[in-house]
């Protein structure tokens, strides 16, 4: 069991979505959340580390512990260097997709979690954070 | 990189699969192949994709069902997801996807009756 309070995963290829749910399991679970929570976390992860593979190719997950006072909460850094995002307001609408998915992929991301923030710039990359908290 | 087997059992003229906890894309592929094929070779009139292992359903794992459904109906059977947890049911809600027409039981024993029900004629009740 990892007790660190961050570390990574690199995305090269399509195995490592795995190893990315894997991870994320591992750790939310350790870190006390109940199964749904756990389940919408890998979940969440698992959309996010597909985006990177899909878009970008390559990339990396970053995961933090953040432990304050009352609440823990896991934070999850999803940072590629793709194609960018042009408009992430329209990214964000129900329905939108690019790829011919089913166009839930953030909207429905962030519905999973408590917190998520885009930065992105076409040419440069993106980067997603998502985080989800439980008190303690 | 795992190197997950799915196995298509035949029940009668039923196919059973059972997926695996955690798996990869190339696994979820091949599902859909396997599933395929074994339809024509055994002459299958049904599938019961049992999910009940598997932790976590993303979107990816969840548009190939539903394709993998669509296509056995093409070829003229019916497919019955099975198994599914709680978590997983609240989370693949939230994340914003329906199972389509896919038709869902609670286990494997009321998929075989829902399967063996439509194996009667109309009229024949």
């Amino acid at each position: 069991m990892n007790s660190e309070m961050q570390g990574l995963v690199t995305i090269l290829d399509e195995s490592h979505i795995v190893t990315v749910r894997k991870t994320v399991r591992d750790l939310a679970t350790r870190m006390g959340f109940g199964l749904t929570d756990v389940t919408r976390i890998v979940t969440a992860a698992s959309e996010l580390a597909r985006n990177i593979f899909h878009y970008a190719g390559t990339g990396v997950m970053h995961w933090h512990i953040l432990d304050e006072s009352s609440r823990i909460g896991l934070e999850l850094v999803f940072e590629d260097h793709g194609p960018g995002i042009a408009s992430i307001q329209q990214v964000m609408q129900e329905g939108y997709s690019t790829s011919g998915g089913l166009g839930m992929g953030l909207p429905g991301t962030k519905r999973l979690m408590d917190e998520m923030d885009i930065q992105s710039q076409v040419g440069q990359g993106t980067a997603v954070t998502v985080k989800k908290w439980h008190q303690k | 990189m795992t190197d997950v087997q799915i196995a298509v059992m035949k029940v009668r003229d039923i196919l059973l699969v059972t997926m695996p906890a955690d798996p990869d894309d190339l696994t979820v592929t091949s599902l859909q192949d396997q599933v395929l094929q074994s339809m024509g070779k055994f002459n299958a009139r049904g599938l019961v994709l049992d999910i009940s292992a598997v932790e976590s359903l993303d979107s990816f794992f969840a548009r190939t069902v539903v394709e993998t459904a669509r296509m056995v109906g093409l070829m003229g059977g019916r497919t019955v997801l099975t198994g599914m947890h709680p978590s997983v049911a609240i989370t693949a809600t939230q994340l914003g996807f329906t199972l389509g027409n896919v038709i869902t039981a609670l286990d494997v024993d009321r998929a075989l009756d829902i399967l063996a029900d439509t194996k009667r004629m109309p009229g024949k009740k």
